[in-house]
C-alpha cells in the first residue's frame, strides 16, 4: 500500500497485500544497516531533498523572522503601501507591516499544523491499532464512528463547534483539527494492521503470552513506523489547510494573527477592490509552498522506504 | 468497444457537468421567486433601476411594518407610511400621512390626515385605520410600541380625516416618538390576522400607502416598481424618475464595495473601507491611480465623509470590579484615543463622539457649560493618575463585541494598546453575536462596545437607554446593560416623558442635569459616531443626497428607520437619470 | 454482492441516526439564544419584549422539554418537515434549502465529475510519459496544497477585481438585474458567476487526482502481476488497461471520501464569491444562530454524501469483480 499526496488513496477499504506494505519481508524491525541504506538514498532522493529545503526555510523564517522585523506588528504606519525597501511586504489597510504579519502568522499557522497533525496522527493510531488488532465488536464500533465523521464534512462540523466554544485558541484550533481529521488515517493504519495481525511474528508473540497493548507497540508499530511517518506528514500539511480555511471563515483565535486570518482581514477591508494584493498573495503562497513541500518530501520518503520505487 | 464505452462514458459526464450546471434555473417560479405586480419584465432596464444595499443581510421574505426586525428593505417608508417624518439634520418635522397634529388639551392629541390617500389595493386610506393603528398599542401587546398602551384611554374618529387621542396620563414624548416611527397599517387586514401574525406574519402580498409596490424577491434582492397612484405626487408634486428600485442583499463589505465600484449598486449604506481614499484623493494608492476616479460620491466631500448615525460606547460592567468604580471608569475615559480609532480605522469615515456621546443634531440640547465642567478627553496622564487612585489591582479585563465586526474587532485592539500604556490590562474577546448578546443581557461581561442608541428627535430616548430601572436579572431589553443604579436619574428621565414638548425651558434644565450626572459618573464611555453610511456610484443617477446641496438636505441612509421616519424618500425623489 | 450492499446500507443508516443526533445536539449547545438575537434587531421596549419573547419562543417550540423536542424533530424529519428558519424568518428551512441547494449542485456536480475525470486522465497520462510527468508532477502536488480561500482570493482578484481584467463578476450567483427565468441572457449570467468558484474547487480536486492516479499507475506498473505480463509479451497497451482499471478502485472509494472535503471547500468558496448555495447558507445560519435552518443544511448534506456514497458503492461493485464474490470489510 503507498501513501500518496491525497487522502483518498489512503483511506482505501481494500485488504492491502502484504507485499506491498513497507514491511521488512522477514517480518523484524528496522535493522542498523537497514537504516543507513535509506539514508543513503535519502541524501539522493531529489524530491525529498526539494520538499524537505522549503519546509525547512519557511520553518526558518518563522523561527528566526521576528529578528528581520523592523515594524512592531501593532505599529500604525502609512497605508496602503507596495513592498519596498522600509516595508518588505508593503503595508495594508492600517499602515501595518505585511511582513511583521506574515512572519508571527506563519509561526502559529505552522504551530496549529503540527499541534493538529500529530493530535490526529496519535488518534489514529490508537484507533487504528485497536480496531485492527482486535477485531470484532470494537472493530465495529471505530468503524462506525469513523464512518460518521467521515460522512459529516470536517470543516462545517468545526464551524459548528467552534460557535459552541466561541472562544479559540491556537491549541484549541489544533486539537479541534485533530479531532476531525483522523479518519482516514485510522482506516488506514488498520488495514495496515489486520495484515501484520496474521503474520507469524505476532502470532508468535500471541503465543507467547504478550500482553496486546505490548504487542501493538513492540511488534506492530515498529514495523509500520516509516508508514506512520508518512501519514504524519500528510495530516500535518492537511492540518494546515484546514486551519487556513477556518481561520479564513473568521472562526480563529480571536487574539492572534495567522496566515488564514491575514487572508481574512485583507478579505474583509477591500484588498481586492484597493488592488493590495501584497496583503493577501504572501500568506497563501508560504501554505501552498509549505504544504505542497511535505507532500513532496513525502513522495521522497515513500520512495526511500519502498526499494519497489527507487528506480523511479 | 471498449474506447467507445470510454467516450461515452467521458460525454455522460459532460452532460451531466452541463445540465447540473443549469439546475438554478429549476427554482424559476418556485416559492422562492414571489411575482407580484402584473408587469412580466424579465429584468430592470439599468437606466431606470436604482439598485441599493448596505441594509438587508438575508433573503427577504417578510413585509410586515410591524415586524421591525426580519423585513424586507423598503417596507417601512417605500409601502408603509408614518403619519409624521423627522429630519435629523434640520432638527425639524414633516407632515406626511397626517397634514396636522396638535395637543388640543394636556391630555387629547387631534390629528388631521391628507385627503385622498388610497391604499395600493384601492380602498381609501381613512381615520379608521389611524384609530385602530393606535389602538393595537392597547389590544396586541406585542406591537413594538405597545409602551404607550397603558397612557392611552380612547381614541375616537369624528369623521374620516380627523383622529382624536385621549390620554389618561401624559406621555409625551412616547407619544411624539410615537408619530414618526410606527408606521399605519390597515385596519381591514389587520383586523382579520391573528395576534401574532399581526406581528410576526410574513405579510407576503403588502397593501401600503406608500410610493412603491412590491414587485419581486428572491434570495439576492427584493425589487419595487413605483406607484403611478401614490398621494406624494399631487399633494407634493413628488415623483420619482426611477421606476424600479432593487435592494440588494449584502455579501460582505468587501464584496459589496466591488459591486459598487462596477456601478452594480448606486447607493451603498454599508461600512466599505478603502471608500475616503477613492473619494477624496485615489492617487492616495497607487494602484487606484492609473484607473483614475470612481465616480464615487458621500455625503460630505472630506472627512468625515458621512452623516453621524448612532453612538459607540465603551459600555462597563457597574456590578463587577473595577469597573464598579468611578475612579476606575475615568481612567479608562482619559486613556482611549478616540481621534486615532477615526483615522487608522475608519480612515477618517467617522467623528470621535461628543463625551456626552448625543448625536450632533441633538446638539443644541448639550449644556455647554456642564460639557465644559465635566467633559473628559484622551489624557494618558491623567488616566494614569485617576488609575492610581482606583481600586484597579492589575487584574486583566475584557472587552468583547461581536466577531466577524471588523472595523469594531480591530479598534478593540487599538483601545487594548491605549489601555496598557496607562497599565491596564485588558484583553479583547470576540464571541459570537449572540453569545455576546447574552453576554450583555445577563450581565456576564466587563466591557463592551456597543452602539444601540440609535437617531432620535430629543435626547430622550438616550438618556432612557442609559438610567432605565429597574435592573432585571436579564437585561433583555437593551437597556441600561450597564447596570447603573441611579435612582436619581432615572426619576429625571420619568419627569421629562410628563413635560409637554413646547416647554423647552423646562426639559432643557433637567437634560442638562441628566448631562452632569451621565459625564461626571461615567455609567457609559462614548467613543464615535458610527456613521450614517452612504456611498454613491454617480455612472447612472445624479442629484444624490450631499451636504453641498444648500436647500434640500435629506439623509441618504436606506436603513429601516431612516427610509421609514427620516427623510430619505424625499432624497430618491430627488435623484435624476445621468445623460 | 447483495451481502455487500446490505452491509453498506446498514451501515449509511446508523450514520444517518448518529449524525442527526448530533445535528440535533450541537447547535443547541451553542451559547446563546436565537429568539433573543432575533429580538436584538428588534430594539424593543421592556413591556413589549416578554410578550414577543415569549411568542417567538412557542412558535419556534423552544419551550418545550428537550426530549420532547427531540421526539419532535425526527416526527418531523421523517415528515419531511425541518422547521423555520430564523435567519429567513418566516419562511420554512425547507423552501429555504430548495433555492440554494441548486447553487451548490450546480457547483458541486461539475467539479467533483469533471475534475475527477480530468484528474485521473492526466494523471494516467503522466505516469506513461515522462516529459508530462515532471509538469503534471509538480502543479498537481502545489494545486492540492493549496488553501481554498487563497485560490479564491486570487482568481477573484486577477480575473474579477482588475488585478488582470474585470472578465467575471465579482460575487452573486446571477446580475441583480435579472429575475430568474428561462431565458439566455439568464442563463448567460448563471455562466458567468458560476465559472470562478467552479474553477477554484475543480482546481484543487484536480491536483489531487491527478497525483493519485499517477501514483496509483505507477504501483501498478511496478506490481507482480504486470511483470508477469510483460513477461508473457502481452502489448503494453493491455498492460496499462489493466494498471488503469486496478487503479480506480482506490480512486474510487478516495472520491467518496473525499466528498466532505470537497463540501468544505464549496462552504469557503461560496463565502469568498459570496456565492447563493449551501456553504453561503451555513455561514450566515451559523452567525444567525439558526438552529433549524441549520439542523436542515446538515441533514441536507448528510443525505446528500450517503446517497453518493451509496451510488459510488454501486459503481464500485460494477467495476471489481472481487466485491461479487463477498468479500469481507467495511
Amino acid at each position: 500500500m503507498t501513501v500518496v499526496g491525497h487522502e483518498g488513496d489512503l483511506g482505501t477499504d481494500e485488504p492491502v497485500p502484504v507485499d506491498k506494505a513497507p514491511v521488512d519481508s522477514t517480518g523484524e524491525a528496522l535493522t542498523a544497516k537497514k537504516r543507513f541504506e535509506f539514508l543513503y538514498f535519502a541524501v539522493r532522493n531529489k524530491k525529498l531533498l526539494i520538499g524537505l529545503s522549503v519546509v525547512v526555510l519557511f520553518a526558518l523564517v518563522a523561527l528566526l523572522g521576528p529578528l528581520f522585523v523592523k515594524h512592531s506588528m501593532l505599529a500604525y504606519g502609512p497605508p496602503f503601501r507596495p513592498p519596498s525597501a522600509a516595508y518588505w511586504f508593503g503595508t495594508n489597510y492600517f499602515g501595518q507591516d505585511v511582513f511583521a504579519e506574515f512572519v508571527y502568522g506563519l509561526r502559529e499557522s505552522l504551530f496549529v499544523g503540527l499541534l493538529g497533525g500529530c493530535g490526529a496522527t496519535v488518534i489514529g493510531m490508537t484507533f487504528g491499532f485497536l480496531a485492527g488488532y482486535k477485531g470484532g465488536m470494537i472493530d465495529e464500533a471505530l468503524n462506525v464512528l469513523c464512518n460518521v465523521l467521515l460522512t459529516i464534512p470536517g470543516l462545517v462540523l468545526l464551524i459548528l463547534i467552534a460557535g459552541f466554544l466561541h472562544h479559540t485558541s491556537a491549541v484549541i484550533e489544533g486539537l479541534l483539527i485533530a479531532g476531525t481529521t483522523w479518519t482516514w488515517a485510522m482506516r488506514a493504519i488498520r488495514a495496515q494492521t489486520f495484515s501484520l495481525v496474521s503474520r507469524d511474528f505476532v502470532g508468535l508473540a500471541k503465543l507467547s503470552g504478550e500482553k496486546s497493548r505490548s504487542i501493538i507497540v513492540r511488534e506492530i508499530a515498529p514495523n509500520m513506523s516509516s508508514y506512520l511517518f508518512l501519514v504524519f506528514i500528510l495530516l500535518f500539511g492537511g492540518a494546515i489547510l484546514v486551519a487556513a480555511s477556518f481561520d479564513f471563515l473568521g472562526l480563529g483565535p480571536s487574539n492572534g494573527m495567522s496566515l488564514g486570518i491575514m487572508m481574512e482581514q485583507a478579505a474583509d477591508w477591500s484588498a481586492l477592490p484597493l488592488h493590495l494584493w501584497w496583503w493577501f498573495v504572501p500568506p497563501g503562497a508560504a501554505i501552498t509552498c509549505v504544504v505542497g513541500g511535505l507532500y513532496f518530501a513525502n513522495v521522497g520518503l515513500d520512495e526511500v522506504f519502498n526499494p519497489k520505487l527507487r528506480e523511479l | 468497444m471498449f474506447i467507445h464505452k470510454r467516450k461515452m462514458a467521458v460525454g455522460f459526464v459532460v452532460a451531466v457537468a452541463a445540465a447540473s450546471l443549469m439546475l438554478p434555473l429549476l427554482s424559476v417560479g418556485a416559492s422562492g421567486a414571489p411575482r407580484h405586480a402584473s408587469d412580466t419584465v424579465l429584468s430592470f432596464p439599468r437606466n431606470e433601476t436604482v439598485y441599493t444595499s448596505g441594509v438587508a443581510y438575508s433573503a427577504p421574505t417578510a413585509w410586515n411594518p410591524m415586524n421591525l426586525g426580519n423585513i424586507a428593505t423598503g417596507t417601512q417608508g417605500l409601502l408603509y407610511e408614518t403619519l409624521f417624518l423627522y429630519n435629523p439634520i434640520t432638527n425639524g418635522y414633516i407632515p406626511w400621512l397626517a397634514k396636522s397634529g396638535t395637543w388640543t388639551n394636556a391630555s387629547t392629541y387631534t390629528i388631521v390626515l391628507r385627503n385622498g390617500i388610497k391604499w395600493s389595493n384601492g380602498s381609501a386610506f381613512t381615520s379608521a385605520d389611524v384609530a385602530y393603528t393606535i389602538m393595537l398599542a392597547k389590544t396586541n401587546p406585542a406591537v413594538p410600541y405597545s409602551n404607550l398602551g397603558p397612557f392611552i384611554a380612547s381614541v375616537t374618529t369624528p369623521d374620516a380625516a380627523t383622529v382624536v387621542v385621549h390620554f389618561s396620563s401624559a406621555a409625551y414624548t412616547q407619544w411624539q416618538n410615537f408619530l414618526w416611527h410606527n408606521p399605519i397599517v390597515n385596519k381591514a387586514i389587520w383586523s382579520g390576522m391573528s395576534a401574532a401574525d399581526q406581528v410576526t406574519g410574513a405579510n407576503a402580498t403588502p397593501i401600503g400607502t406608500g410610493p412603491m409596490l412590491l414587485n419581486a424577491a428572491n434570495d439576492q434582492e427584493v425589487a419595487y416598481s413605483t406607484n403611478p397612484n401614490w398621494w406624494g405626487i399631487k399633494d407634493l408634486g413628488l415623483s420619482f424618475k426611477f421606476k424600479y428600485l432593487v435592494d440588494i442583499v449584502n455579501g460582505s463589505n468587501n464584496v459589496e464595495l466591488g459591486q459598487l465600484l462596477e456601478g452594480n449598486i448606486d447607493i451603498s449604506n454599508n461600512f466599505l473601507p478603502g471608500i475616503a481614499s477613492l473619494v477624496s484623493s485615489p492617487a492616495a494608492t497607487g494602484q487606484l491611480n492609473a484607473t483614475g476616479g470612481y465616480g464615487i460620491l458621500t455625503y460630505y466631500p472630506k472627512a468625515p465623509y458621512m452623516l453621524s448615525a448612532n453612538t459607540v460606547w465603551l459600555e462597563p460592567n457597574m456590578t463587577l470590579a473595577p469597573m464598579n468604580n468611578l475612579n476606575f471608569r475615568k481612567a479608562v475615559a482619559y486613556a482611549i484615543n478616540p481621534a486615532q480609532i477615526a483615522s487608522v480605522i475608519y480612515d477618517n469615515l467617522v467623528d470621535p463622539a461628543n463625551p456626552t456621546g448625543l448625536l450632533p443634531n441633538l446638539n443644541p440640547f448639550i449644556s455647554k457649560s456642564v460639557l465644559k465642567q465635566y467633559g473628559f478627553s484622551y489624557n494618558p496622564k491623567l488616566a494614569k493618575q485617576f488609575l492610581k487612585a482606583s481600586s484597579y489591582k492589575g487584574q486583566n479585563i475584557t472587552i468583547q463585541d461581536p466577531v466577524g465586526w471588523t472595523d469594531w474587532n480591530t479598534a478593540t485592539q487599538v483601545i487594548v494598546q491605549d489601555l496598557a500604556a496607562v497599565g491596564i490590562k485588558a484583553t479583547a474577546f470576540f464571541p459570537e453575536y449572540a453569545a455576546r448578546e447574552a453576554n450583555l443581557t445577563d450581565g456576564t461581561y466587563d466591557f463592551a462596545l456597543d452602539n444601540n442608541a440609535g437617531p432620535s428627535s430629543n435626547p430622550w430616548s438616550y438618556f432612557d437607554r442609559v438610567f432605565q430601572l429597574p435592573i432585571l436579572k436579564k437585561q433583555t431589553a437593551q437597556l441600561n446593560w450597564e447596570r447603573d443604579n441611579n435612582p436619581a436619574a432615572w426619576a429625571l428621565v420619568q419627569k421629562l416623558g410628563t413635560i409637554p414638548s413646547t416647554n423647552v425651558a423646562a426639559s432643557q434644565a433637567i437634560y442638562a442635569q441628566l448631562e452632569q450626572i451621565e459625564l461626571s459618573t461615567l455609567p457609559e464611555i462614548p467613543l464615535w459616531y458610527n456613521g450614517a453610511w452612504a456611498q454613491y456610484n454617480t455612472t447612472y443617477w445624479k442629484d444624490y443626497p450631499v451636504s453641498t446641496n444648500a436647500k434640500d438636505q435629506y439623509t441618504p441612509v436606506m436603513w429601516g428607520g431612516w427610509l421609514g421616519n427620516m427623510t430619505t424618500v424625499l432624497a430618491l425623489a430627488q435623484l435624476k437619470p445621468v445623460g | 454482492m447483495r451481502r455487500y450492499l446490505a452491509r453498506k446500507l446498514i451501515i449509511y443508516v446508523v450514520t444517518f441516526f448518529v449524525a442527526a443526533t448530533i445535528d440535533w445536539l450541537l447547535p443547541r449547545m451553542v451559547p446563546g439564544n436565537p429568539v433573543s438575537l432575533l429580538l436584538a434587531k428588534m430594539n424593543l421596549q421592556p413591556q413589549t419584549y416578554n410578550a414577543t419573547y415569549s411568542l417567538y419562543m412557542k412558535a419556534f417550540g423552544f419551550n418545550r422539554p428537550w426530549w420532547d423536542q427531540y421526539l419532535n424533530f425526527w416526527r418531523a424529519l421523517l415528515h419531511g418537515n425541518l422547521g423555520v428558519s430564523i435567519y429567513d424568518f418566516p419562511k420554512p428551512v425547507t423552501s429555504v434549502i430548495a433555492d440554494y441547494v441548486l447553487f451548490t449542485l450546480a457547483l458541486l456536480i461539475p467539479a467533483i465529475l469533471l475534475a475527477y475525470f480530468a484528474g485521473n486522465k492526466v494523471g494516467a497520462m503522466a505516469a506513461r510519459r515522462k516529459s508530462l510527468d515532471n509538469t503534471v508532477l509538480p502543479v498537481g502536488y502545489l494545486l492540492t496544497a493549496t488553501a481554498y480561500p487563497w485560490l479564491a482570493l486570487l482568481l477573484a482578484f486577477l480575473f474579477a477585481a482588475g488585478g488582470i481584467g474585470h472578465f467575471f463578476p465579482i460575487s452573486g450567483g446571477f446580475s441583480y438585474g435579472l429575475i430568474p427565468a428561462w431565458n439566455w441572457a439568464f442563463m448567460w449570467s448563471l455562466i458567468t458567476h458560476w465559472f470562478l468558484p467552479f474553477l477554484t474547487l475543480f482546481l484543487v480536486a484536480f491536483g489531487g487526482w491527478a497525483i493519485g492516479m499517477r501514483n496509483l499507475i505507477i504501483y501498478e506498473l511496478e506490481s507482480d502481476y504486470t511483470h508477469y505480463l510483460e513477461a508473457l509479451g502481452a502489448p503494453s497497451k493491455l498492460v496499462r488497461r489493466y494498471a488503469y482499471r486496478n487503479a480506480m478502485l482506490p480512486q474510487l472509494t478516495g472520491l467518496a471520501l473525499q466528498l466532505g472535503v470537497i463540501v468544505g471547500g464549496a462552504v469557503v468558496t461560496e463565502v469568498t464569491f459570496a456565492y447563493p448555495g449551501l456553504g453561503y447558507l451555513i455561514f450566515q445560519a451559523v452567525g444567525n444562530d439558526d438552529y433549524f435552518l441549520l439542523q436542515g443544511i446538515f441533514m441536507f448534506i448528510i443525505v446528500g454524501v450517503l446517497v453518493a456514497n451509496f451510488i459510488i458503492d454501486i459503481i464500485y461493485v460494477l467495476v471489481d469483480p472481487r466485491t461479487r464474490v463477498g468479500i469481507s470489510g467495511a
